[in-house]
């Protein structure tokens, strides 16, 4: 069914996908069979998870598969004609400085790709070793697609109140999300759930709620050394609703038809509409 | 026990479904796809680390692909043993997939060539002829070893240096004993395993709680509030009512023993080195 058919909605796919690090030949492969999946579901849009195409824990690995990444992108991008794609690179903006992005395809080229700005560096994350951030004076982008504007961000990134903010203010009507986040708190979960699932759904919500989109968050699920992915996946409405959610703890692949209306309707009974600058002059002399 | 209604009991409380399902579906992963292996090999004390790992792997990755060695000298107590095969004949292990083969001889063999007396000095030699055998027998069967260790005996250093540490993974090592215990009754390990106080069985008499002057309660208390939630030794002594002295001397072992859970020292010559700025990750591809 066309989009047209579907009085507009647009069809999203979530491809909760498990990688094999640094081989980006065996996960191009998968990429392009899920970006397939994709297309014969009738989805606009397509999202992989953070680093998605090389692994997460690279490490030193990180410095040395930025080429094989734009290579694939070039192979990726050709499956890109109908559908578009959210998949995640290691990207090398000058040579030997390498960035953690998000690349988006379609109409069989590569649109843009977006460096994540928030690089964690504590616990068990080591990015700022490795990766430059992203400037948001140059680097955040909101995309025009066939099927409305949206913006990415990178993981970490919606951690933090402004990327997001700052990608709707520039007239996303979407936020995607990807990310790779680790399993925490699987020993003794709440309500049910890893805590590191509850921590993720605040932050989600409370992106989509504030900001009055749709919020498409797409982690990845799997091994990877002696850490695990827990997945889940989701799209949640701008009223903070959750939409469609994947399976936690496995590789999973959902569609989800969103009404970008909502976005209208919620904002009706927000204060979205009113931004203080005053708390940023504040802040940006802290 | 006066202070044990200080103890984070609640916190080192596990989902023990959630924790069990993680972990098989883990050592599936790291066998089958990441080793290319065919299953595991364990050796089975009688105690409860070894029973529990032993039934996770079961679980995790059936009977026919799992082998279970006992391999007792003479101070391991008669009772051991038969808790031992009692585990085989509750997993339903095939027949060629378990043995008891006693390793006294070799172990004497070993001492009295290198003229080792001290009892200390000969536990450790049965540790290492143990992984020997296990390595051995994972190489004929196209296994991983799978190490039994828990949190609590890792962390406090309370293993033999390449010898029941001497394994390919570790699959129950991030719980605390405490943990373990919950893990068991939840896998079906049998009680007097559970319940039994644990012991390296390295020389005879030895148990781990006298020898390590502290209950595995207290002692994973205060690993927990020390390492887990980063408090200060005064901090742990004064949640759990105790003399700051019992936390310094349980952070102190964790300290000495430090060399035992890292690979060697490397001095360093060149501009990259296995270390510190050899950073790749295990799956490596």
């Amino acid at each position: 069914m066309s989009r047209k058919e579907r009085g507009g909605t647009l069809r999203v796919a979530l491809a909760q996908v498990s990688t094999w690090i640094g081989d980006v030949e065996s996960n191009k492969a998968k990429h392009i069979r899920y970006i397939e999946m994709a297309e014969r579901d009738g989805a606009d849009l397509v999202v992989f998870p953070e680093l998605s195409l090389t692994g997460y824990l690279l490490r030193d690995v990180a410095y040395e598969v930025s080429g094989a990444c734009r290579e694939a992108l070039e192979e990726i991008k050709e499956a890109c004609r109908n559908i578009y794609a959210v998949v995640g690179v290691v990207y090398e903006v000058r040579r030997g400085i390498v960035c953690n992005a998000a690349a988006v395809l379609g109409d069989g080229e590569v649109k843009c790709v977006v460096p994540k700005f928030y690089l964690p560096t504590y616990g068990l994350f080591e990015e700022a070793r490795y990766f430059m951030p992203g400037n948001p004076h140059t680097d955040l982008r909101v995309v025009n697609s066939r099927f409305g504007p949206f913006g990415t961000l990178i993981c970490e990134d919606l951690w933090h109140p402004e990327p997001a903010e700052a990608l709707v203010r520039l007239g996303a009507e979407f936020v995607v999300c990807i990310a790779s986040s680790p399993l925490r708190g699987l020993n003794a979960p709440v309500e049910g759930r890893p805590w590191i699932d509850h921590a993720w759904s605040s932050l989600i919500n409370a992106t989509a709620l504030t900001n009055s989109v749709h919020v498409i968050f797409v982690n990845r699920a799997g091994p990877e050394d002696e850490e695990f992915f827990w997945g889940g996946s989701r799209v949640v409405g701008p009223s903070g609703v959750e939409l469609a959610r994947c399976r936690s703890m496995e590789e999973d692949f959902k569609v989800c038809d969103i009404d970008l209306s909502e976005n209208a309707r919620a904002r009706r009974f927000s204060s979205f509409r009113v931004h203080l600058r005053e708390f940023h002059e504040i802040l940006s002399k802290i | 026990m006066a202070n044990l209604v200080k103890l984070p009991i609640d916190q080192l409380k596990i989902d023990e479904e959630k924790v069990a399902d993680y972990l098989c579906s883990r050592l599936r992963h790291y066998v089958l796809e990441y080793a290319g292996k065919r299953g595991g090999v364990l050796g089975l004390s009688g105690g409860i680390d070894s029973a529990t790992t032993a039934y996770l792997a079961v679980r995790a990755l059936g009977p026919e692909n799992v082998f279970c060695y006992i391999l007792p000298t003479s101070v391991t107590p008669r009772s051991d043993i038969v808790l031992a095969q009692n585990v085989i004949k509750e997993l339903g292990l095939p027949r060629g997939n378990y043995e008891l083969i006693d390793i006294e001889d070799i172990v004497n063999m070993f001492t009295d060539r290198v003229k080792i007396e001290s009892n200390f000095i000969r536990g450790n030699v049965a540790a290492r002829v143990r992984m020997t055998v296990l390595h051995a027998q994972a190489a004929k069967n196209n296994c991983l070893v799978i190490g039994t260790s828990d949190k609590s005996e890792l962390t406090i250093g309370y293993f033999t240096k390449y010898g029941d540490a001497g394994v390919d993974v570790m699959p129950i090592a991030d719980l605390y004993k405490t943990q373990v215990r919950q893990l068991a009754r939840y896998l079906g390990v049998p009680e007097e395993i559970i319940v039994k106080p644990p012991s390296p069985a390295l020389w005879a008499g030895q148990t781990a709680e006298s020898e390590l002057g502290i209950g595995y309660e207290l002692l994973d208390s205060i690993l927990y509030l020390r390492f887990d939630s980063w408090l200060s030794e005064e901090e742990v002594a004064a949640r759990l009512g105790i003399g700051v002295e019992k936390v310094e001397r349980v952070v102190k072992m964790v300290k000495q023993t430090q060399h035992k859970r890292l690979p060697p020292e490397i001095f360093r010559l060149s501009g990259r080195s296995h270390g510190s700025d050899w950073r790749y990750p295990r799956e490596w591809r």
